[in-house]
């Protein structure tokens, strides 16, 4: 490196994004727990000067008080997000794997099959979830669920199979593991591409050579897979689960592509879509609520990582 | 352009953070290059080196002591200002540029009065150009090239703004053997043809003997010696130049000195008479200071002959060797019987070294 | 034992036999080599090619079904719009429309029909996009250049501090944003859509990766040549960093072509809004009744997605090489 006298140069270069930072990331790291700690906090009371009693009354709110309510209870969106996440997760994982694999074994049509696998992140997840909307659609229905003029395409598909009609976005009790398998289905559809897209690029830096000695001792395909394939992916395989999970735990606009704002009455509401229903009146709880999710993505990540170190070979 | 460094000293602070303390990358360099000559920095890798050849350029600012280009302290100057043209050793070519590009990129910082005229520019780039012998591959981009031309348009572009020093920083240790003698030739045309002083870097002693006027020899920063490169072979001044200097390298032996013989083992190969007697000194024979002599007073094992054309090369063993083996390089009309156990030598006084077992520094004796 | 020689294409039946080899091998002492003598070569080989067809056929089909799955939705999003609201309607759905119709494009852009003006909503997200992604770019590309090539105090710990603020959750941050424009005064502009957005810690870190691996020796040479930093950042890091930064340059205008949360949070007017929030507040309904009218919402959607389908055809490479690093969507 060379040694420069300018070393405010450097300052310079950098100082635009250094004010930036200082306002839209530092300050609200630190006004957020303020916040939070604020109870009852309002912008709209803290822009004429009223003071706010410290504690943990926000807290209080959104993990207790909120319990039961329609539409803001917060067990309900942590329990939407972790459900998304636990069964998402490791489904679009194993299933990227498995493509990922079958691509990385085959030469004719790869590079056609791997650009369609990566259509789906060249998406708006508003505009697709509504053509997936579109496609779940039961049109019609009476009021009491007898009737529909169509049943939509995915239960015609679905009768062919002799599954019987489903309503999927309809938003009766009875309808809620409907709603949250076509949540499911949207949300691996659409983060199958960047796992794809990882794993077979640490499919490719996999040193052939090693295939080559594997196949020199005849050992099996699955044995293969197992014992060289794997353990070499394992940083690769660590690295999507932890931004999946993440992903996960920020899920909320895939699901108003599909069911609205309204989100079935809130029923199908996340921890994000928590947040943002407070964010306008109530910055307190908000801030609570985000801290909260920060924490919790802390922790898992931390597990995460703790599993991954584990099993990873290196 | 004469350059001289006086009392030139670069301390670095740690890489070990926790350990702390310094290194001492030059320690008070002092010398002066002269006019148009071509100079050698030599020495093995962390020597120091590089770091000379940096401090001159300015990318680097000594800890102490001065540089004058000519009656100018240039030491404070910065880079940009010395006027220098600069060869690194991977070449440091912008690969998103053609090679005419390249060359042009100098010319183009030219400032004020320097200033020249996109046509001025044009011909200067392909003068040098030809000068080096790329002009034909002007619109080539650095990847097309090989290792050889590569190396060519580097010393283009160093020399097209006519730098009032031209430094070169391991030029050719990226080439292959054969084109490195050809290209160290060309360097060597080049810079008299330009007449531009000239400071090289390398860890080749055969490569600095071969075409500078003068090497500078350092270890760990400090300068062991200088000299035209047949002086220093000749006399070097002690046990570390000696063994980096040639090939094959010198044959060092721990020897002994009683009265007034030098000793390897129990064996007295050279009357010493003016040298008091010394219990241990190292003893270095260059290849060729030993003659094959049936009744020598050095008799070794023979090991094996490797026939070179004109000489042979002699692998043979001794208990007082430093080296596991000895080599020799004898002429080709002795007539050495491969079978026999042994070979005797005598010595050439003048390929004959001696050196403090301690210091390491040269014993001198008459020759 | 001749099964060991089978090829690696077969599978789970020869683990067993293949298994047993390795557990052998592990007593000392004990050669298996001579069974390898024993192999009939010509059925071996026979079965070797059937295996071989037998799995490269499964794979095709596996891969070739979840294809079909993948791109399913976007045809059905394409014929959807072509079809008439009655023959989406039918009781059994058609896979391929019986009747092409452009009329739910021509609907699109109709804005007396409802609160879409698709025109004006684009308009709004191309500024956006454009300006933020230049402005984005220069602060990017500068700070970079900062961090990979200037020295300076501090240099290692403020980069430590800015990937630590990687980890945060960009909620967290957006409650305290969201005060902070309305202090400002900014709600209802398209300041407020740029503005805040405009540092990605991560967009940094790319460059500054792809900038360091720019050998040192080509920034000495500049500096030889009498090339001034700012020159050297324009004439020789940019243009060698221009697949990076052609990266950050796409995901950064698909960021603003997707983003739905905050601009519906800041921006209520719908002079302002983005695309993405028209879509989703434009209520897709038939006249004749509270039905919904599918086929017009799939022509929005469909004219929603082209661009960004363009620019994947034309700019794939970019995108897909800018997305492995990263894992970040918009």
């Amino acid at each position: 490196m060379v040694e420069s006298k300018h070393k405010w140069k450097a300052w310079l270069y950098l100082s635009p994004a250094i004010i930036l930072l200082l306002i839209f990331t530092v300050w609200p790291i630190i006004n957020t727990v303020y916040m939070a700690f604020s109870e009852k906090y309002s912008m709209m009371e803290a822009f004429t000067g009223k003071q706010f009693t410290i504690g943990f009354g926000n807290f209080e709110h959104v993990l207790v008080k909120s319990v039961g309510t329609v539409g803001s209870d917060f067990f309900r969106a942590l329990g939407n997000t972790a459900i998304l996440c636990v069964i998402t997760v490791p489904l679009s994982t194993i299933l990227a794997l498995l493509i990922a694999v079958c691509l990385n074994s085959i030469k004719p049509l790869q590079k056609l099959l791997q650009t369609i696998f990566f259509l789906p992140y060249v998406t708006n997840s508003i505009a697709i979830g509504m053509v997936f909307a579109a496609m779940f659609q039961v049109i019609g229905m009476a009021p009491d669920g007898s009737e529909a003029i169509s049943w939509g395409l995915i239960n015609e598909f679905l009768k062919v199979f002799g599954v019987d009609s489903i309503d999927w976005l309809g938003s009766t009790d009875g309808d809620y593991w409907a709603n949250i398998t076509v949540m499911v289905v949207y949300i691996v559809w659409n983060a199958l591409p960047f796992k794809i897209l990882v794993l077979l690029g640490g499919l490719q830096g996999i040193n052939k050579q090693y295939y080559e000695a594997a196949r020199v001792d005849s050992t099996s395909k699955f044995r293969v897979f197992r014992k060289i394939t794997v353990p070499l992916l394992s940083p690769m395989i660590s690295y999507v689960v932890i931004t999946s999970f993440i992903g996960g735990f920020k899920e909320y606009s895939s699901i108003v592509g599909v069911f609205g704002e309204d989100m079935n009455g809130g029923r199908l509401n996340t921890m994000v879509g928590y947040i943002y229903t407070n964010i306008e009146k109530k910055q307190g709880y908000a801030s609570a609520a985000a801290l909260v999710l920060f924490v919790i993505i802390f922790i898992v990540t931390m597990i995460n990582l703790y599993v991954s170190k584990k099993k990873t070979h290196y | 352009m004469k350059v001289v460094l006086q009392n030139l000293t670069k301390i670095f602070p740690s890489r070990n953070k926790k350990a702390g303390g310094e290194v001492v990358a030059v320690n008070d360099f002092t010398f002066e290059i002269p006019d148009g000559k071509l100079i050698g920095l030599l020495g093995p890798s962390g020597c120091g080196k590089s770091t000379t050849l940096y401090m001159i350029s300015g990318l680097q600012k000594p800890t102490g002591g001065k540089i004058f280009f000519g009656d100018d302290d240039v030491t404070e100057l910065s880079t940009e200002n010395r006027g220098i043209g600069l060869v690194f050793q991977n070449y440091a070519l912008y690969p998103h540029l053609t090679v005419k590009q390249n060359i042009l990129v100098p010319l183009q910082n030219l400032k004020g009065e320097n200033k020249l005229s996109k046509q001025e520019m044009l011909e200067r780039a392909y003068e040098v150009a030809r000068l080096v012998q790329i002009d034909e591959l002007m619109d080539r981009k650095p990847g097309e090239l090989s290792g050889g031309q590569q190396q060519r348009v580097a010393i283009a572009r160093a020399l097209v703004k006519m730098p009032r020093v031209l430094l070169l920083d391991e030029p050719l240790s990226n080439l292959d053997a054969r084109l490195r003698l050809q290209t160290r030739e060309e360097i060597r045309r080049i810079q008299r043809e330009t007449g531009i002083t000239t400071v090289f870097v390398t860890h080749d002693q055969e490569e600095a003997m071969s075409i500078s006027d003068m090497i500078v020899v350092m270890k760990l920063g400090v300068v062991q010696q200088t000299g035209k490169p047949q002086e220093v072979y000749d006399n070097p001044t002690n046990l570390f130049v000696a063994k980096f200097l040639g090939t094959p390298p010198i044959n060092v032996f721990n020897g002994s000195i009683k009265g007034g013989k030098l000793f390897l083992g129990d064996s007295a190969v050279l009357d010493v008479p003016e040298l008091e007697d010394r219990e241990n000194v190292y003893v270095g024979i260059r290849p060729e200071g030993f003659v094959v002599d049936p009744n020598g007073p050095l008799s070794c094992d023979l090991s094996s002959l490797e026939v070179m054309g004109r000489d042979v090369s002699v692998v043979s063993r001794h208990a007082a060797s430093i080296n596991p083996v000895i080599r020799s390089i004898v002429d080709a009309d002795n007539k050495i019987d491969p079978t026999s156990p042994t070979i005797n030598y005598s010595l050439k006084r003048h390929k004959v070294f001696i050196f403090d077992g301690e210091t390491e520094e040269r014993i001198y004796f008459e020759v | 034992m001749s099964d060991i020689n089978n090829t690696p294409e077969t599978d789970v039946q020869e683990t067993s036999a293949e298994l047993n080899v390795t557990d052998v091998q592990e007593t000392p002492g004990k050669p298996t080599i001579t069974t390898m003598q024993e192999i009939d070569v010509q059925k071996t080989s026979q079965k070797q090619s059937v295996f071989k067809i037998l799995g490269k056929i499964a794979i095709y089909t596996f891969l070739i079904v979840m294809a079909i799955i993948t791109i399913f939705p976007f045809y059905w999003m394409i014929i959807s719009s072509l079809k008439t609201a009655e023959e989406f309607r039918a009781v059994v759905p058609t896979l391929f429309p019986q009747m092409m119709d452009a009329a739910n494009y021509t609907e699109v852009f109709d804005t007396s029909v409802r609160d879409f003006d698709i025109l004006r909503l684009f308009t709004n997200t191309v500024i956006v996009g454009i300006v933020s992604t230049l402005l984005s770019l220069v602060i990017t590309i500068f700070s970079a250049f900062a961090f990979a090539r200037l020295e300076f105090k501090g240099k290692n710990a403020l980069f430590a501090a800015l990937l630590a603020t990687m980890m945060i959750p960009g909620e967290l941050f957006t409650v305290t944003n969201y005060v902070t424009v309305n202090y400002f005064g900014w709600l209802n502009t398209y300041t407020v859509l740029i503005v805040p957005f405009l540092v990605s810690v991560f967009y940094i870190y790319l460059l500054k990766q792809n900038f360091m691996q720019i050998p040192n020796e080509l920034y000495l040479a500049a500096k030889v040549d009498g090339t001034g930093d700012f020159k050297y950042l324009c004439k020789v890091m940019i243009p060698l960093a221009l697949p990076s930064i052609i990266s950050i340059t796409i995901l950064k205008m698909m960021g603003a072509w997707n983003s739905y949360m905050w601009p519906r949070l800041v921006n209520t007017n719908p002079d302002y809004h983005l695309i993405t929030n028209g879509l989703r507040n434009a209520s897709f309904t038939a006249a004749e009744g509270n039905i919904p009218d599918t086929p017009v919402q799939m022509a929005a959607v469909a004219l929603v997605s082209l661009p960004l389908f363009l620019v994947f055809i034309f700019l794939r490479k970019y995108i897909m090489k800018g997305v492995s690093r990263s894992g970040i969507k918009g």
